[in-house]
């Protein structure tokens, strides 16, 4: 609760400080603010500082931060600081749109800690509507003004789709409040073994495609690479990763609120979890844009995470599977995207592989950076990244081993077009003259980015006994 | 007298009304008759929530009333916003101009 209230009170200030000013300051400030929030999250997790006087403030009905809420704060807010700060001395623009970053932030921190389906119509709305500006802030380029529109087009549409669900399961449970939602639910279920009344049915289906547009799972993916591709980098690095992870969890408490329904809809689950992971990791394959290849890589990503969705019983207590997940995922995906944006100096928003060409012989240490990125993303094992696979794809095995078997094929293909980044690297090409020197902020995030990513795949027991305290 | 009327009589034209806005998204190319039709969305959706709460004698529907409209206004505020600005740039309002980005 408390991260919420600092970081809301430093986006209404950098919004009003820094209008129509273009300061790197603005940037590095909020990063080291959101550092400290995150600090501040895992310390009212652990209960080490007292927050209850705070969160009296807000009934606890509506929005709630337990242990698990405060550390995937923790989380967003880290992912959020490391966006700004590998940006920073690169994407000097008005800091209004800092301001709308850490605005678009509070959004998702509502999304986590509802406990209201108002809250999490609202968190959905704070969310989105900011990511609708800053995706067409590049005023003049027409990529960027394509997608706006379309975003904000599909954004409007998908809340509206999932309103509809809201006001159905209200019709159907009598309550919007999570836990009688639910317990009404199964009730009906238990009760009369009929079939599950239709409003609920309809409101169930509704609400899960409102969201699932959100975390843009196939088939309803389709907005997500010309958004991407036509987004600002920093804007897309943002939004491929916060959005993702808060609608994640807040999917997940939705859906444990309803596991008594479970067999209506877990079918329709994993089949499309599979069809996410094949079709996100086939379409990526053939790209060569490298914005392009990480939306679909990150359609992909979202099918694995569907695995969460589908844990059995309490989905939430098991959140540090999401928490390692998503580190490997945001870490390796925003350091690659800050890696070519920053390496291409020709100034224009397309990122083709190219312009990593001869990186391994100019800049060792940064070829190093990014091999490990790579290995994460990919889910090599001794990185991150091969953590979070296991847990997801060992705790799916019970619900459906044909689910991991495609997730494993997903994966293997995945490495098809993650080593194009290697490849890249190692082409020397003797007309590129860019010399491979980037900041002293860039380098020192990313290499504590990539030395978190590798402790976590070496010290992975070690991590979880931290997140599960 | 307005007690008479069934609940599902609401359920089924807040329905309509909903898909009538569905369908315009789906099939219209102008993007100010877009904006309008998901306004038409989000109000099928607001008389179902009166409706509701009104049948079960639940204050909490008609809240969320309010903040959807809240909602709804910022949105229209935004999304007028990017429309001028894709104005300025190719004096059309059309969607078909969304096809730059593909592969």
């Amino acid at each position: 609760m408390i991260s919420l209230y600092i970081i809301f009170i430093t986006a209404v200030m950098v919004l009003f400080l820094g209008l129509n000013k273009k300061e790197v300051g603005f940037n590095k400030l909020s990063g080291f603010i959101l550092i400290v929030t995150s600090a501040l999250s895992v310390a009212a997790a652990k209960g080490w500082i007292k927050t209850a006087e705070l969160e009296s403030w807000a009934p606890s009905n509506m929005i709630y931060f337990g242990y698990a809420e405060n550390m995937m704060v923790a989380l967003l807010s880290l992912i959020t600081a490391i966006v700004l700060l590998v940006f920073a001395e690169t994407e000097i623009v008005g800091t209004d749109r800092v301001g709308l970053i850490l605005l678009s932030l509070c959004g998702a921190i509502m999304m986590i800690a509802y406990q209201h389906m108002v809250m999490l119509f609202l968190g959905l709305e704070v969310l989105s509507i900011p990511l609708f500006v800053l995706a067409g802030s590049d005023k003049e380029r027409l990529a960027s003004n394509e997608a706006a529109l379309k975003y904000f087009l599909m954004g409007a549409f998908s809340t509206a789709v999932f309103l509809l669900g809201v006001a159905f399961t209200y019709g159907a449970t009598g309550s919007m409040e999570l836990a009688s939602m639910g317990i009404k639910a199964s009730f009906h279920h238990a009760l009369e073994g009929m079939p599950v009344p239709a409003l609920l049915n309809a409101g169930l289906v509704l609400m899960s495609v409102g969201l699932l547009f959100k975390i843009s799972a196939a088939p309803f993916h389709f907005w997500s690479p010309d958004v991407y591709e036509g987004s600002p980098n920093r804007v897309m690095a943002f939004m491929s990763t916060i959005v993702k992870v808060a609608a994640f969890y807040a999917f997940a408490k939705l859906l444990s609120n309803f596991e008594g329904i479970r067999k209506s809809w877990e079918t329709w689950f994993i089949a499309l979890s599979m069809i996410t992971i094949l079709w996100g990791n086939l379409a990526a394959l053939k790209q060569n844009n490298i914005k392009r290849m990480m939306a679909y890589s990150s359609i992909a990503h979202a099918g694995y995470l569907m695995m969460f969705l589908l844990l059995p019983g309490e989905k939430l207590q098991q959140y540090y599977i999401l928490v390692v997940y998503m580190i490997s995922y945001a870490f390796s995906s925003i350091g690659l995207l800050s890696l070519a944006h920053v390496l291409n100096k020709n100034g224009s928003e397309d990122l083709n592989f190219s312009v990593l060409n001869g990186l391994s012989k100019k800049n060792p240490l940064l070829m190093i950076i990014m091999v490990i990125f790579v290995l994460s993303i990919a889910g090599i094992p001794i990185t991150a990244g091969f953590a979070g696979k296991f847990y997801l794809f060992s705790s799916a095995w019970y619900t459906s081993p044909v689910l991991v078997l495609v997730g494993l094929l997903g994966s293997a293909i995945s490495i098809g077009y993650y080593f194009k980044f290697i490849k890249g690297a190692i082409a020397d090409d003797s007309e590129n003259s860019n010399d491979f020197k980037i900041g002293t902020v860039l380098t020192i995030v990313l290499s504590i980015c990539a030395l978190v990513l590798v402790g976590v795949g070496v010290f992975g027991l070690e991590t979880l006994t931290f997140l599960i305290g | 007298m307005f007690q008479s009327i069934d609940i599902s009589h609401y359920i089924y034209l807040s329905t309509v009304i909903f898909s009538i806005g569905l369908f315009g998204v789906l099939f219209r190319r102008n993007a100010i008759i877009l904006l309008m039709c998901i306004e038409l969305m989000l109000n099928a959706v607001n008389l179902l929530f009166t409706a509701l709460s009104t049948y079960m004698g639940d204050a909490d529907g008609q809240i969320f009333v309010f903040f959807i409209m809240v909602v709804a206004a910022a949105e229209a505020a935004v999304g007028l916003a990017i429309l001028v600005m894709v104005y300025r740039n190719t004096r059309k309002t059309d969607v078909s101009f969304l096809d730059k980005l593909k592969g």
